[in-house]
Formats: C-alpha cells, sequence, structure tokens
C-alpha cells in the first residue's frame, strides 16, 4: 500500500531553498461549531471557525497575508520574481485571478508565477513549484501564497469545520558558491520533499456549484485514505526517525482530529493546533499556516513537517529552521480575534443566504472598457504626480492633466496605503448590491495624495475626523457574476492598528515609477 | 450699472410633485402655458422664435435621446430652432444665462426656456444607485447624491460648530415657506425634533435634510430690454450672470466648507450686476440638501463663513428676515426637479420682484433677486442669475 512506497524525492537530492520571511491573514468573522449545529437542530459543535464577511474572500486573504511576509522580509514587490498562488478555488473559476492578485500586490508586469488550484492541495503545490523556479534559477526571490476561504455546502459536515485563512511565504534562492552556501544564513530553508497519491473522492464541488459538498464516510477516510497517505508523506521525509531532528508537525486537517492522529503514527508533535482551533479547517493554507506557528513556537534549530493533503495527494515537506523567521511571531496577533457572528449572518456573509430580488445593476460593466481603464489603477493603487508641482492627481486616467498647477507632464506613482481622514459620511441605507452601513472616507495620505474610497462598516459608529486610516484590499461587490476588488479604508486603533489590519501601513512595494506607464 | 439687455416678460410652472399621471411631454406643455398665460399684455405662442431646453439625466430617467426636438413639438412649435443644455444641477440656471445670450446676440428675440425633468419615472432606489453607480467604476462606488454633499456637513461640524439644530432649522423653515407655495411639493410643516428624528440616510443626514425626488417643468420667456414693453409693464431684467467650475470629484476639493465654484460664479455675476450681496433683497439658493443651503448663503457673501448655521437657526434667512432665502420652499420642499428647478426658482424671484407672491412675499427694498444652483460631480459647477426690477 501507499506506506510501503518508495519516496521519490529525498532529503539528499532536493536543492533547499532559503524561507526570508512570512506572512498570515485571517478573515473578520468567527463562528462558532456550536451554532452551526444549533442551527440544524443537532447539539454540540466545539470551537470557531473563520468566516469571510461579504467584503473578503480567498483574494483579498492573499493579498493581506502577502503584504505582511513582504513587510516582514523587507523585499520589495517590485523585487519578486514572481507570485505563486495556490488556492482551491480562485474567485475567478476561469479568469484574471491571478493578475488582478500580482497586480494589488504590485508585483513587476513581467514577474512570472503560477496560480495552482482544484483542491485544498493547490497551497502546497504553490510552494512546490515555486521551490523548482528557484532551484532551477529561473527565479531569485518568489512569493508563495496559500489561501483559501471555502464555501462548505449548507448542512454537511464540513460546515462546522471549514474556516478561512491565508499563509504567505517569501522565499529565496540559496547562492551555492557564495558565503552562505548551504543556506545556514536564511532563517529557514525547505529542504526536502515528498509525496503521495491514492484517486479517492472526499470533498468535491462541481461546475457552477457554489459550495463544497461532503458526502464521503469520515471514519472510513481516516483510517483507509487520510492517515496511511499523509503518514506515508511524513515518513518519506526520513524526519521522526530515533535518533532525528525533533519535528514539529503541521497538517492540514478537515476535521481536528486527522491531524493528531497524523501527528502520532508519525511521532513527534503537533504545532498546527493552535491556528487550527482559531480558524478552523483553512484547506490550502492549512499547513502553511500550522508551519508558520510552528516556525514562532519553535527554539532553532529545529525541524518543521508540513504536511498537505487534497484532492487525493499528500505532500510531506520539511523545513529547517535556523532562527527566528521574520513574521511569523505576529501571527497569532493578526489572525487571532474576529468578530463572533450567528449563523444567519455567516451565510449570509458567505452569499449563501441572498434577498430575492435582483440587485439593480451598475452603471459600469466589469467587462465595460471604463471598468478596464479603472480596474487596473485601482488595484494597482495609482496616482499621477505632477513634475511641475508635485500635487498626486488620483486616478491617473481620469487626470491627463495636474489638477494643481494644470501641467501636462505626469508621472505614474503607486499611492501610499495609510494617511488621515479629511472629512467623511455614513451612507445607512444602500440598496444591494451594496451594504449600508457603507463609509465614504477622504483621505489626506501620507504622500500628500488626498482620495476617496470605502469604508469599512465595523468603522461606522467610531469614524472620527483626523483618525488614521489604512487601506486594504476587498472585495467591494459581486456585479453580473463577476468580483470587483477594490481598497477600503481601516480605522487605526490607538496601539497602531486592529488586530486584522496591522502591519498594513506604507507604501505597496514603494514607489514603482513606470510601473503602468509614464502619464501624459 | 446692471447688465439689463434682456427682460423677462412671463414666468410659469407646473405643480412640483411625483407626476406619474404626466408625461414629460405633457409636463413641458403645461409650464409653457403657464408662462404664457402669466405675459400680463399676452404673446402668441408663435411668436417664440427659439427655445432652448433643460434636461438633466434623460438617458437615466427614461427619456433616453431627448435632444431639441421633443419639446417643440410637445408645445406646438415645431420647426423652431431649439437646443437642449445640460450642466449638472445647475442645468436650468445655465439654460437661462444661455437664453439670455442668445437674446442678447440678437440673432433671436423672443427665446422660451423651459426646464423639464421626470425624476419618477424610474424607482427610487436606480435614482439613488444611478449616482453610485457613475464616474469612475471604483473609485466612485458608493457616492450616491447625499454622499457629494454630506462630506461638507461633516466638516463643516467639527470646524465651525455647527449643528443638527441648525441644520434642522433650514428644513424646517423651507418647509414652512413650501406650505405657502401652492406649486411646493411638500405642503407641511415640520418642526425641528421631526427632523432630528427622522430616518438616518447619509450621516451626518437624515432624511428630512434631504430634497425629495420630484417631476415638474418651468418655463421663461426672454426677450429684449427694448422689446419687453410689448409684452408687460413691470418687466424683470437679466442684471447680471456668472458661471464657475471646479474640479469634479469630492477629494479634488480644495475645502470641505465651502464650495468654490459658488463663490466664483457669485463674484462673476455681483460684478455683471454691479451690486454686492448688500444689495440682494431675497434669494433662492440651492438647497438640495440643509447643509447646501447653509454652504450657499456663506459663499455668496450673505453671511460670514462659519455663521450659516447659526444665521439660519436665528431666522436672519426667514421671509421676514434680514434676507430672505428661498421663500418658495426651495429645493427641500418645492422639490428637485432639476433640469427645471432653476427656472422655477427664477419664476420666484420674477414673482417676488413684481410683488405677485402671496402669503410668502418678501420685502423688496432695492430690487434685485439673487437665484443660484451648484452641482454636478463634486458640486463643480455653479451658475448665479441675478434679476432686477430696476431699468438702470
Amino acid at each position: 500500500m501507499v506506506e510501503d512506497a518508495a519516496p521519490v524525492s529525498t532529503p539528499g537530492v532536493t536543492t533547499a531553498v532559503a524561507v526570508l520571511g512570512v506572512g498570515a491573514a485571517a478573515p473578520s468573522l468567527r463562528l462558532a461549531a456550536s451554532d452551526v449545529a444549533g442551527a440544524w437542530g443537532s447539539g454540540g459543535g466545539r470551537g470557531t471557525v473563520a468566516v469571510c464577511d461579504s467584503d473578503e474572500d480567498t483574494l483579498t486573504l492573499a493579498w493581506q497575508a502577502a503584504v505582511r511576509a513582504l513587510e516582514a522580509a523587507g523585499v520589495e514587490a517590485t523585487a519578486l520574481s514572481g507570485l505563486w498562488w495556490g488556492t482551491t478555488r480562485p474567485p475567478f473559476a476561469e479568469g484574471p485571478s491571478h493578475a488582478f492578485l500580482s497586480t494589488a500586490l504590485g508585483l513587476d508586469a513581467g514577474a512570472t508565477g503560477m496560480l495552482c488550484a482544484g483542491s485544498p492541495h493547490a497551497g502546497m503545490e504553490a510552494l512546490l513549484a515555486a521551490w523548482d523556479a528557484l532551484a532551477a534559477g529561473h527565479a531569485r526571490i518568489a512569493l508563495v501564497i496559500a489561501s483559501d476561504a471555502l464555501v462548505p455546502g449548507a448542512g454537511t459536515a464540513g460546515e462546522s469545520t471549514t474556516g478561512a485563512g491565508a499563509a504567505a511565504f517569501v522565499l529565496g534562492a540559496l547562492d551555492p558558491a557564495g558565503s552562505s552556501g548551504n543556506g545556514s544564513g536564511a532563517p529557514a530553508r525547505l529542504v526536502a520533499r515528498a509525496t503521495r497519491v491514492m484517486a479517492a473522492v472526499d470533498r468535491y464541488r462541481g461546475d457552477a456549484e457554489r459550495a463544497t459538498g461532503d458526502v464521503y464516510d469520515g471514519r472510513l477516510f481516516r483510517e483507509e485514505v487520510f492517515v496511511p497517505l499523509l503518514a506515508a508523506a511524513g515518513r518519506a521525509l526520513g524526519a521522526g526517525e530515533q535518533g532525528g531532528p525533533g519535528v514539529g508537525w503541521a497538517i492540514a486537517d478537515p476535521d481536528g482530529k486527522l491531524a493528531p492522529a497524523v501527528a502520532k503514527r508519525l511521532g513527534g508533535a503537533l504545532v498546527s493546533s493552535t491556528i487550527q482551533a482559531t480558524l478552523g479547517d483553512t484547506a490550502s493554507a492549512a499547513a502553511l499556516l500550522g508551519a508558520i506557528q510552528g516556525c514562532a513556537d519553535a527554539e532553532p534549530p529545529a525541524v518543521v513537517g508540513l504536511i498537505a493533503y487534497g484532492g487525493g495527494r499528500a505532500t510531506a515537506v520539511s523545513l529547517e529552521v535556523g532562527r527566528a523567521v521574520p513574521g511569523a511571531g505576529d501571527v497569532v496577533a493578526t489572525v487571532g480575534d474576529g468578530r463572533r457572528v450567528s449563523y444567519v449572518q455567516a451565510i449570509r456573509a458567505r452569499g449563501q443566504l441572498e434577498p430575492m430580488s435582483d440587485p439593480i445593476p451598475m452603471g459600469v460593466p466589469p467587462a465595460g472598457a471604463a471598468f478596464v481603464r479603472g480596474n487596473v489603477e485601482m488595484l494597482a493603487f495609482e496616482g499621477a504626480r505632477c513634475r511641475t508641482c508635485g500635487v498626486i492627481s488620483t486616478p491617473p486616467s481620469i487626470h491627463p492633466r495636474c489638477t494643481g498647477c494644470g501641467g501636462g507632464e505626469l508621472d505614474v506613482v503607486r499611492l501610499a496605503r495609510a494617511g488621515k481622514v479629511q472629512t467623511f459620511v455614513v451612507n445607512q441605507t444602500m440598496p444591494p448590491p451594496f451594504q449600508a452601513p457603507l463609509p465614504m472616507v477622504v483621505i489626506d495620505l501620507d504622500d500628500g495624495a488626498r482620495i476617496m474610497v470605502q469604508g469599512s462598516s465595523v468603522d461606522a459608529d467610531d469614524l472620527a475626523i483626523d483618525d488614521r486610516v489604512t487601506l486594504a484590499l476587498r472585495l467591494y461587490a459581486t456585479e453580473r457574476g463577476i468580483p470587483v476588488y477594490g481598497y477600503k479604508a481601516f480605522r487605526m486603533t490607538a496601539t497602531g492598528g486592529t488586530p486584522e489590519m496591522s502591519g498594513t501601513s506604507g507604501a505597496i512595494g514603494g514607489s514603482a515609477d513606470g510601473a503602468g506607464g509614464g502619464g501624459r | 450699472m446692471s447688465w439689463n439687455k434682456v427682460a423677462v416678460v412671463g414666468a410659469g410652472l407646473i405643480k412640483f410633485g411625483e407626476l406619474f399621471e404626466q408625461s414629460y411631454e405633457q409636463m413641458a406643455a403645461g409650464a409653457f402655458d403657464a408662462a404664457l398665460a402669466n405675459v400680463d399684455k399676452g404673446l402668441d405662442r408663435r411668436s417664440i422664435d427659439a427655445a432652448i431646453v433643460a434636461t438633466q439625466r434623460g438617458t437615466l430617467w427614461g427619456q433616453e435621446g431627448i435632444g431639441g426636438n421633443t419639446v417643440p413639438s410637445a408645445l406646438g412649435l415645431s420647426g423652431i430652432p431649439c437646443t437642449r443644455v445640460e450642466n449638472a444641477c445647475p442645468t436650468g440656471s445655465d439654460a437661462f444665462r444661455i437664453g439670455a445670450m442668445v437674446v442678447a446676440s440678437g440673432v433671436h428675440d423672443v427665446v422660451l426656456v423651459i426646464g423639464v425633468e421626470k425624476m419618477r419615472d424610474k424607482s427610487a432606489q436606480e435614482g439613488l444607485l444611478a449616482r453610485a453607480a457613475s464616474g469612475h467604476p471604483l473609485y466612485n462606488r458608493g457616492e450616491t447624491a447625499p454622499v457629494l454633499f454630506a462630506p461638507f456637513a461633516t466638516r463643516h461640524m467639527h470646524e465651525f460648530g455647527t449643528t443638527p439644530e441648525m441644520l434642522a432649522a433650514v428644513a424646517v423653515k423651507n418647509h414652512h415657506n413650501g406650505c405657502l407655495d401652492p406649486y411646493a411639493h411638500f405642503q407641511n410643516e415640520i418642526t425641528v425634533d421631526q427632523v432630528l428624528a427622522s430616518a438616518p440616510v447619509c450621516r451626518p443626514l437624515r432624511l428630512l435634510d434631504c430634497c425629495p425626488q420630484t417631476d415638474g417643468a418651468a418655463a421663461v420667456i426672454l426677450t429684449t430690454a427694448e422689446r419687453a414693453h410689448e409684452f408687460t409693464d413691470k418687466p424683470v431684467f437679466v442684471a447680471g450672470f456668472g458661471v464657475a467650475t471646479d474640479h469634479p470629484y469630492l477629494h479634488e476639493k480644495s475645502t470641505f466648507v465651502g464650495l468654490p465654484a459658488t463663490t466664483a460664479a457669485a463674484e462673476r455675476a455681483y460684478a455683471m450686476a454691479g451690486v454686492g450681496p448688500g444689495n440682494i433683497d431675497m434669494a433662492e439658493v440651492h438647497d438640495c440638501f440643509t447643509i447646501t443651503e447653509i454652504l450657499d448663503i456663506e459663499d455668496l457673501g450673505f453671511v460670514d463663513k462659519g455663521k450659516g448655521g447659526p444665521a439660519s437657526l436665528e431666522g436672519e434667512t426667514a421671509l421676514d428676515g434680514r434676507l430672505p432665502v428661498n421663500p418658495s420652499g426651495g429645493l427641500l420642499a418645492k422639490g428637485h426637479p432639476i433640469g427645471a428647478t432653476g427656472i422655477a426658482q427664477l419664476t420666484e424671484c420674477w414673482w417676488q420682484l413684481r410683488e405677485e407672491a402671496g402669503d410668502r412675499q418678501v420685502a423688496i427694498r432695492q430690487g434685485y433677486a439673487l437665484q443660484h444652483n451648484v452641482g454636478g460631480r463634486g458640486s463643480g459647477v455653479a451658475v448665479v442669475n441675478i434679476l432686477t426690477r430696476n431699468r438702470t
């Protein structure tokens, strides 16, 4: 059986790569498993799961985790060779998911990378693909993001365990000839990997279905598929043997029972249980999020073993931690807190409870030319800076000339993502697709530009003139079936930021003059 | 020395409201007939040489493709030269300004300026969202009409201590005036407490801080100062006008406690009319929201910057106040059928200067009335027209 199969990759033949920094993100809502059970008339249910608010999804979580990882690693987005993103279900089943995220993060338009999807193994696949690109010399610095915000079918077993979250790793190639030839200078290194396959249907979602189905027999699959397969992948690493380095396991876990069983089978501690208890099963992100927790908890030198599963494939990766990994220590602070919501609020936020009336269509369809012009400069968060007077006019597409002096020589720049409230309002009654309360905030950004964007409904009661705010990418609406993204303002608390928003100040990847071509 | 090259010899409007039973064309015909009926010595409809039509949002409200031909046909004037004007909320007042310039040019002697707007042929929700969905597809998403003005209220309150009670005083006064105006959409008194207890719409604005969505039409007939006496012994002259623009987006405003376009338009109009704010007997100003009237009376120079709130609370702008503002009920009570709004305000000024305004007549001392609209994205367009009954 699977446990006896010989490893295809062994530690001896794998080229190691460096982990330069990590970041994590979780959505803002928390749903108690007992509330899910109560909604269906059954008792029990332990712990909470993380649920996306209506303006969050796998892409916005991915963006947030990546911003944090880049900041932790001290890497500018423009320095990245590419973006490797793994998510079970990208926001566009077929479409520009990767391009949207890459643009919003500020990667160079010529950057490479990959979008992996189709199962919760996707996050691991992205990690492996980036690793391969680095090892092959095709990339120097790679951004890997694993994110998921799956929608569990109402009433399925997965409903009380399915969470949401994102993890990002900034990876770098190790220079074999350099002074850190063995990578000992890197905070951590990916050193070994092994994959095992077994064709079995567990969770699935068909074309055009909103929610993920879940009809397998839990005990049968745990005993005959999951535990043997994951344990085989882990054992193939060669870690956890008698006399080997101490290993903490970060294991994807659909029901809160699998990971402990696998860890027990392999021997070693389970380091992903804290994240699992806080967020639930984060699918593609689970193993990487668990590994970040492992890095935070580890006393170097240590080894963290990641095991991801999805779509009949299990992959184990060995991560050697040499010293504190930048960003790892923030993981609990950044993903720990959330607003507790009821079952009805949660399924409404996930789009599973919708009003019968059709939303009124917006004036500019997402496929229209005006949208195409506007979307890039919104995602990239661009302004046009005047060479004569320095005033930044936003957005560039509607400002062929400077709003300050009328000058015509403008350079496209990326705007600062933090500033101060000049004035604001709160829309308190809005028809769909909007949701009230909806603040609209005029912000004096730290680079001197002024913009108006939507604010967070969470801040509706507290927002005040002169408040410090940061901007984060959010899902504005799903318009004619198409997700529409833009930045929203979030009020920073006196301690420097809301738990979910800390660490987002500053420009996206710094100045990126010419990222969108020069202004006219 | 006022401009005074053009005279208003007839003006009229239809009762504003939710006119579900009337078509766009029927509203236009009603306003034209009302203006003709108010020409003291009579005027044959076939004497109209040309027309300017003010309709702001044909494509939004269901009158797609309105050009210059729809209205003349409805008025029995098919064939005359006619042009449609659109310039945001000042559409009607700008059409008037253009009509005056047409007459002054000597090309046409008798010109009809008519404003017609259907606001309620589509649902109120569609009307609200139409604004929120226009402009930049992302930066302006969520920008409803109240969002264009409420940020000024937030900031005005912050800088000057303007209170919700001061805002409410504007609505209470204009509703009172509306009760005296048979053409007003709303004809009910309200109290400050009712305003403060009305539904929150767009903080800090509540429902009664906002004008309604109203159907309506209004018309004025212009001719040269020389020919005015063929039609009336009480002509009202165009003393001066001004139009000004500002950047069209809220985040481009240089200030959130005033509307620079209003100030600039007023300066031009005052200079052309040879008068100042102290010469104005009454004003019809743009009160789409209560805060707007407070900004207006400051920007037009009637009160110092920051004093608009206390002035409103203390009755300075009431019918018997130092400077009566919006005796017709304003946009808040009379209604705001956009293309018709400015023409209806000018009709009110015409009546007031002729002292024909009945129970809402204000004291006319110096013989000047001011009409003002401001609007468009970012309130970036303002028009001020000044009328006078003084010949020179």
